[in-house]
């Protein structure tokens, strides 16, 4: 059934058709419409779980790890802040090897304080052990929740995932969305039936154990190889859910306009969806670009990025945060991917931080930018600050 | 008739082998409240000293499926698997919380504020040995006036905790919760009466049990129990029980024995003046008083609303 | 360089040996580090603590694993822990127990020296401490460092934690023990030590996500349950006696017990009478079961 909702309802709708059992989670702008449309499924009797009202993030990531940790199948959402105050327990929760998904509306993480997109809020997560998925449109956040659950459920993956939407440009943007319905969801997503963690009398175990060294080391490899197997998870269930309704998304990267391109940028998030609009542009005007959409930051698709680099001349990767001292998050780990696989120009542009509006403008600017690296064979300038009154870009 | 000591079998869901201290009274609380639950329970425990000498990877002490995941997150945790084994078809099991009384008082409040007031369906214990004992004997809010700890030093200025004990189980009664008790590891009979209540009862329901602690309050491993009895006569602590609000003292020592009776047998309190334990005097005095009150009228409450 | 490691229990200082050890030898124009095993065991089990000394700065932040000299504080370790384990040929290894040295087979081509240092310790300071005492000891016995300097050594860090006055004496029990200390060679082992095995799974054979779940190992049991594999009597320095004769089966002692190792038996071959048995590889000594039983039919006994 196609209908016209919001980011949030799309995720809360995919929450509702994944059959979760357990949800806990504490509003906070601009995730609030998330929780308050749960609240609505649950209270007109057309979503059958158990929603508990926490009192903060803290307890709402608590519960949730608690809750798989039982046996299952839990769902939360956040942003920003609250992604912050759950912190210690993310990690938890993939130490447990807990399969939860969790929609996270990246926002701005204060000082300054701000309610609208940046991605500062997940960037620090990136050594939490989480899947990090990220989409450009509503369609893509239901699919990818109700995807997100066989993904992290998969027995070569058993982590947890976070399915990243940018504040307000999808959360509160209304366009049509194709919402599942039952059966569908169920034919896709079987129910959660955990092997390796639960809690129950009749078959009692520990699950959180005071750990010596002596086991630590061996536990952080099998998630390390977890995490690198969840490639190929992620890529069998983009197709069987490209076959099944239709919908490809092209597994950790999408390419678009690839084929001859002569430069690449790289995109996350919404960006991407803007960034199509002006490759379509540049091609009419005969320049030789294309986009990759970065769908995962964990695990870091590298042979793809690596892939990609070997068939351009220069690349430039976007970023909405910034690490103070070196660069964007994005392109710091598209670096490291590269080094040793490719002596071209890689250039970071930082735009749209704070929730800044990034233009059609902007992005042909990195893209102009990326073909007279090409042309030099030089970076003209590494880390680019699109926008920013009193530097130069 | 209630339970005594006689009926409780005689496996331990907590194993020998554990690794507390000699004599800890928490040992002692929570293996004898695991006879009463029984093995259709699942625990948490947050980081403090039960976490670690409960078990040590791959050694458990807990029979029945137990779970940790942090230290201020007791309630929420609990509330996480109880809602869970609601939706597996679990109902009858209990969930337990064993936190200490850091894990309580201190970081877990907010947890355990939220989680009472939703009236979660599970019980909580606060097991109270006065301090964080797993970090090396800390001060908390629960460490009594006067009590070294290593944050609160007998220095050549200030001479232990210059602060009075924060009143936990009066903070959760306040809550409006079915079932809020006081226990003690020196009363078995008056504690197991307890748990059994609460295990036949559904909410939300708190239990603090002192919990004497030979290594952080400097006593001989011997008289844990004896110290406990001294507690409850002098005055320190007060054994009560709420049901529905409803407060009765259940045990009220015949005639309070002083203070200092109590704590001549502690290390913990060595160093204090004479000024000091007069201080002390007068608060459990007056703690006496409001208990004895608040007593009255909580069941004076009841009367005329009911 | 040379290396030390102490054996102790948890509670009676071995830290504050090594780190006390550490500074008599820096007084000396030396480098020396002093470190715990890092464990999180509880007040009464084993524990382990290093020192390492050097005339230049050390770099190796490793644990100690072939020390040249061993210091045990507690004799009824020497049951429990291979005290020898990795000893250097020609090591010396300290003990504190009432025995003398050649009475002790600790293994060949080793030093063994005994001191009763609790003795000591209750002479001089009036309390079993014997984390100083020992320190004497080890001066006579090793050479490694001067008297002089283990008095240094205490001042400094004793003198810092609980005052000078009673660092003083803590001296005066060091001296005194380095007075009393006895060598001899050591004899050879009448059995090796028996090592218990460990549960060491490669990364395909471990649970994943650290779940502690029931399974039979080389090393027993572990999972749900599986604590009874620790066998915690080896803490114990007091022990129980009990005299069924006088119990009336109230079950006040087997309740108390921390440890549970208490359980209600048939006794006198009287199906009418109950009495108790205690199960010694868990009972850690408390003495609770004795101090609460209302007719003292247990007693705490050395
Ligand atoms: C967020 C956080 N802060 C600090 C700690 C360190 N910590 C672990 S246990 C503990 C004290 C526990 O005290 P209490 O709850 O009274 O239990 P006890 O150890 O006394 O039994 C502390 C401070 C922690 N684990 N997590
Ligand atoms: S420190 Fe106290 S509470 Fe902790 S194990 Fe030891 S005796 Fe028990
Ligand atoms: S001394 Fe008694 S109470 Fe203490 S551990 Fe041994 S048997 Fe149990
Ligand atoms: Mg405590």
């Amino acid at each position: 059934m196609k209908r016209v909702v919001t980011g949030n309802y799309a995720a809360a709708f995919a929450a509702m058709r994944a059959r979760v059992n357990v949800v806990a989670a504490f509003p906070i702008t601009p995730q609030t419409f998330i929780v308050e449309h749960i609240s609505e499924f649950v209270n007109d009797g057309i979503m059958d779980c158990e929603f508990i009202r926490v009192e903060s993030e803290h307890s709402a990531m608590s519960a949730t790890v608690s809750a798989s940790a039982t046996g299952a199948r839990a769902f939360t959402a956040t942003a920003s802040q609250g992604l912050a105050l759950m912190h210690e327990i993310l990690f938890t929760a993939s130490g447990m090897r807990l399969p939860i998904v969790m929609p996270v509306v990246n926002r701005t993480l204060a000082a300054p304080i701000g309610i609208w997109a940046e991605m500062n809020d997940v960037m620090p997560e990136r050594d939490a052990g989480w899947i990090l998925a990220f989409v450009e449109d509503n369609q893509e956040v239901h699919d990818m929740v109700l995807q997100a659950y066989r993904i992290a459920e998969d027995n070569r993956v058993l982590l947890p995932m976070m399915v990243n939407l940018d504040a307000f440009i999808l959360s509160h943007t209304v366009e049509p969305v194709d919402l599942m319905e039952p059966e569908d969801a169920d034919r896709f997503l079987p129910s959660y039936k955990p092997e390796h963690a639960y809690l129950d009398p009749e078959r009692p175990m520990g699950v959180g154990i005071f750990t010596p060294p002596e086991y630590i080391q061996e536990e952080r490899y099998q998630t390390h190889a977890a995490m690198e197997g969840s490639k190929q998870v992620i890529k069998e269930v983009n197709d069987e859910f490209a076959k099944m309704f239709g919908r490809d998304y092209g597994g950790l990267v999408e390419e678009y306009r690839m084929d001859d391109a002569e430069v690449a940028l790289l995109t996350l998030g919404t960006v991407t969806s803007t960034a199509r609009e002006v490759v379509d542009n540049l091609r009419a005007e005969g320049k030789k670009v294309g986009l990759v959409k970065v769908r995962f930051l964990r695990p870091y698709p590298t042979d793809e990025i690596r892939s990609v680099a070997s068939r351009v001349k220069a690349i430039g990767i976007y970023d909405r945060a910034i690490s103070y001292g070196v660069g964007g998050p994005a392109y710091i780990e598209a670096r490291s991917a590269l080094y040793g696989h490719t002596d071209i120009p890689i250039s970071n542009y930082l735009a749209g931080i704070g929730g800044r509006d990034v233009m059609l403008s902007d992005i042909e600017f990195m893209f102009n930018d990326l073909l007279k690296n090409a042309e030099s064979g030089k970076v003209r300038k590494e880390l680019v600050w699109i926008n920013t009154r009193g530097v130069e870009q | 008739m209630s339970i005594g000591i006689k009926d409780l079998p005689e496996e331990n869901l907590f194993t020998a082998g554990h690794t507390a201290c000699a004599g800890c009274g928490a040992a002692i609380v929570v293996r004898n409240i695991m006879k009463v639950l029984g093995e259709n329970t699942v625990i948490y425990t947050p980081a403090n000293c039960l976490l670690v000498f409960g078990a040590t990877y791959p050694h458990i002490a807990w029979k029945v499926p137990y779970h940790h995941v942090a230290f201020e997150n007791t309630a929420a945790c609990a509330t996480g698997m109880k809602r869970a084994l609601n939706t597996l078809g679990k109902e009858d099991t209990t969930v337990v919380g064993f936190a200490g009384d850091g894990g309580t008082a201190d970081i877990g409040m907010q947890a355990l504020s939220a989680a009472a007031e939703r009236n979660e369906d599970i019980i909580y214990v606060m097991y109270d040995n006065e301090a964080y004992m797993n970090t090396g004997i800390q001060r908390s809010g629960s460490t009594p006036y006067g009590a070294w700890t290593t944050t609160t030093p007998a220095g050549k200025v200030i001479k232990g905790k210059e602060l009075f004990k924060k009143d936990v189980a009066q903070i959760i009664l306040a809550h409006n919760v079915p079932y809020v008790a006081t226990a003690s590891v020196g009363y078995p009979q008056d504690m197991l009466k307890k748990v059994e209540k609460a295990k036949n009862m559904k909410g939300f329901r708190f239990l603090q049990i002192y919990s004497s602690c030979p290594t952080g309050w400097r006593h001989p491993t011997d008289i844990t129990v004896e110290i406990a009895n001294k507690a409850v006569e002098s005055g320190m602590w007060t054994l009560f029980e709420a049901v529905d609000g409803r407060m009765e003292i259940t045990h009220r020592p015949k005639e309070r024995i002083p203070v200092q009776d109590y704590l001549k047998l502690q290390g913990r309190f060595r160093h204090m003046s004479e000024e000091q334990i007069r201080i002390l005097q007068n608060w459990v005095d007056k703690k006496w008083d409001r208990d004895s009150r608040l007593e009255k009228a909580l069941k004076m409450l009841d009367e005329s609303t009911d | 360089m040379f290396e030390v490691r102490f054996h102790g229990r948890g509670g009676q200082g071995a830290v504050m040996a090594a780190q006390a050890l550490a500074s008599a030898a820096f007084s000396e124009g030396n480098y020396a580090v002093a470190f715990p095993y890092f464990g999180a065991e509880r007040r009464g089990a084993p524990v382990l603590a290093f020192t390492r000394v050097d005339s230049k700065k050390i770099y190796r932040k490793t644990q100690v694993y072939e020390p040249d000299f061993v210091v045990v504080l507690d004799d009824s370790l020497l049951e429990m822990v291979d005290v020898t384990e990795g000893l250097k040929d020609g090591g010396v290894v300290v003990v504190n127990t009432r025995k003398k040295p050649e009475e002790l087979a600790l293994g060949e081509n080793i030093k063994v020296a005994t001191v009763d240092a609790t003795g000591v310790a209750l002479e001089v300071l009036g309390q079993p401490i014997t984390n100083s005492s020992i320190l004497g000891a080890f001066a006579k016995a090793t050479g490694a460092v001067s008297m002089d300097a283990i008095e240094k050594g205490i001042m400094d860090i004793f003198g810092n934690k609980i005052g000078m006055k009673i660092a003083e004496k803590n001296c005066r029990a060091a001296k005194a023990a380095y007075d009393r200390t006895i060598s001899a060679d050591g004899r050879p082992r009448e059995k090796e030590f028996e090592k218990k095995p460990k549960w060491l799974p490669d990364v395909k054979e471990l649970p994943i996500g650290g779940a502690g779940v029931k399974m039979e190992t080389n090393a027993g049991m572990i999972g749900p349950g599986s604590f009874l594999e620790n066998k915690t009597g080896g803490w114990r320095t007091f022990m129980p006696i009990v005299e069924n004769d006088k119990c009336v089966a109230c079950q006040l002692c087997w309740y108390f017990c921390p440890e549970g190792c208490i359980t209600m038996v048939p006794y006198d071959n009287n199906r009418f009478k109950k009495g108790i048995a205690i199960d010694l590889d868990y009972c850690k000594g408390c003495g609770i079961c004795a101090h609460e039983c209302p007719t003292h039919a247990i007693e705490m006994k050395r």
